[in-house]
């Protein structure tokens, strides 16, 4: 298990406070944050590149003051840094010199997973994005670490080949007994890859869980923000359990009616809009002044309900709510 | 408009390029091929411009060195008293070569460094070692401040990966960072050693003996006017010109 105990630090305009979270072995933990949230930099941390507060302990033995190269861990950067210097197979084998060298087996194995046959004796500069990632996954691989970082690694890879890569990473953890740290601000990468997620957000580790969890139930209102929720709304729409001050609903789990349906919660409100989307209807409603986003599969929209207009009643289990109370964020809510 | 905005810019370009270009034709053309021919045959011109590389050369190689460390220190760290580093690495570029010839003297050339070099068997006045320190001292700032912009270049992400590889400070140092600097490091170098070949200033007060080409030229046009001197400086332009072009040519030929 990889144990980060209260790492702080700051660097230019980015800061670490007080980030504490382990990553058990052989698991995908991805750290969802914004551009400038310091994902970086925490990963730079925990390779070991930078000064820091606080402990970072690796299978229960403090690693805090062991230097980048003894630390086993392999660095993949969004914008690949492969050396501009070497060909695609010396970039891969730069770590033989320093590690025990993979068998013939497993770089066979290697070349074979990340499909780069053909562009071993390669120039670096010719590669498409995707190809120079699937060699800088490579190279790192090889020198066998045993917890690889991920620095937003599929962010600067053509849509087509993304999909390719994401596979190939969620294969990693059994095909290499790999521990592997991705952080990302693309949501679905987290939910594709993720075993546990955490979520960053100026320099601190706001919430971490499972992906079920952190995704559908954040909790702050901020990061239910920052996580694209539609429907933040005030609680005295629903009179709430605790007063609480605000609630989130999946606006997928929310469903349309001429009157209220029983043991769900309740709002009544006007339709405003409605746009068609891929597989479903999006409608506005506007609830006692607050817009409710309701996501309507086609196969039951109804145009004789759903109109501009139209007084309807909107209802949604209590397992699709989550309640906040936090009375700090009410300044910058604008619901 | 247009035609009036090119004519007037490529005039003038034109005007600056041939100003430099002019003299080299002229000493050429007035040398002639016989004069050049015959100079080329003079040992005492062939051995003092042999001299002047050589030493200029020993002088660059002492400040790759020292040089690349502090380039490389520079260009990788920020620290308080970084910028007035970087000032008196360019001091020597504006102070007179004479004023630096004479601080050189009173620095090498008395109390303890004389003694410590001494010791070491090294004098300064009229030696080899004189012609060496005079030309280093002028003309490292070209070297150090070409290797500082070569390192800047190379991205930190590239040595912070090398290092998560298993590579040391060392290893980094050798395997990452000098390949990717290579090309600036040796165009410094190479304006290092020929911005040395003109040395004249500081090394006239240090060394008139033995004669690198400069002194050479400047005591032949004292003693025995033009037409003795202008055959050295047309052989001194004709080798550095070509070695100059040549290292340039090939560093740029292949991809940093």
């Amino acid at each position: 298990m990889l144990s980060l105990r209260n790492i702080g630090l700051q660097k230019g305009s980015f800061t670490l406070k007080k980030i504490s979270f382990d990553v058990k072995e052989h698991e995908y933990f991805v750290i969802l944050g914004k551009t400038g949230s310091g994902k970086t930099l925490l990963l730079e941390t925990i390779a070991g590149l930078h000064k820091h507060t606080g402990q970072v302990s690796y299978r229960r033995r403090d690693i805090t003051a062991i230097p980048p190269e003894k630390r086993r861990v392999g660095f993949v950067y969004q914008d690949f840094a492969l050396f501009p210097h070497l060909s695609v197979v010396k970039n891969i084998r730069f770590s033989e010199r320093y590690r025990p060298q993979t068998s013939k087996v497993q770089w066979d194995e290697l070349i074979d997973f990340l499909d780069l046959g053909d562009l071993l004796q390669r120039d670096i500069h010719y590669l498409s994005g995707g190809e120079k990632q699937r060699v800088a996954l490579a190279r790192a691989i090889y020198s066998r670490p045993d917890i690889l970082l991920l620095d937003e690694p599929l962010s600067a890879i053509d849509p087509s080949f993304r999909n390719i890569i994401m596979e190939r990473l969620k294969e990693l953890k059994q095909r290499f007994q790999i521990t592997a740290i991705h952080v990302t601000h693309n949501f679905h990468e987290a939910a594709y890859l993720a075993d546990h997620i955490g979520v960053m957000m100026n320099g601190e580790l706001v919430q971490q869980g499972s992906v079920q969890n952190v995704l559908h139930h954040p909790a702050s209102v901020s990061i239910a923000r920052f996580l694209g929720f539609r429907n933040i709304l005030p609680g005295r729409l629903i009179e709430p359990k605790d007063n609480a001050h605000y609630f989130t609903v999946n606006p997928a789990l929310i469903q349309i009616s001429g009157h209220a349906l029983e043991n769900d919660y309740s709002i009544r409100g006007i339709c405003r809009n409605s746009n068609e989307g891929l597989n479903h209807h999006e409608v506005m409603v506007d609830a006692d002044g607050c817009v409710v986003f309701v996501h309507v599969p086609k196969r039951n929209y109804d145009p004789g309900l759903i109109h501009s207009g139209a007084a309807v009643h909107l209802s949604f289990p209590p397992s699709a709510v989550t309640f906040y109370q936090t009375s700090e964020e009410l300044d910058e809510i604008s619901v | 408009m247009k035609y009036l905005f090119n004519l007037t810019f490529i005039l003038l370009a034109a005007l600056v390029l041939l100003f430099i270009v002019i003299p080299l034709i002229s000493i050429f053309s007035g040398v002639g091929w016989t004069g050049l021919s015959e100079a080329f045959n003079d040992s005492e011109i062939i051995l003092s411009v042999w001299l002047t590389m050589k030493v200029s050369f020993y002088g660059t190689c002492l400040v790759l060195l020292t040089g690349l460390p502090l380039a490389y220190l520079i260009a990788r760290n920020d620290f308080r008293g970084k910028a007035i580093i970087e000032s008196i690495i360019d001091i020597p570029v504006m102070l007179p070569h004479t004023a630096a010839g004479i601080a050189l003297l009173m620095a090498f050339n008395r109390g303890l460094m004389e003694r410590f070099f001494s010791k070491l068997g090294i004098q300064f006045i009229d030696t080899e070692a004189g012609i060496m320190i005079a030309m280093m001292f002028l003309s490292s700032p070209f070297l150090i401040n070409g290797a500082k912009e070569g390192f800047k270049n190379v991205d930190p992400k590239l040595e912070n990966v090398a290092r998560t590889l298993g590579a040391g400070r060392f290893s980094v140092f050798f395997r990452v960072a000098l390949p990717n600097a290579r090309k600036d490091i040796i165009n410094g170098m190479l304006m290092m050693w020929s911005r040395g070949l003109g040395e004249f200033g500081a090394v006239v007060i240090i060394a008139y003996h033995p004669m690198i080409a400069p002194v050479l030229i400047y005591d032949r046009f004292n003693s025995y006017g033009l037409s003795y001197s202008a055959p050295v400086a047309a052989v001194m332009i004709a080798v550095s010109l070509t070695t100059f072009l040549l290292v340039r040519g090939l560093n740029n030929r292949k991809r940093a």
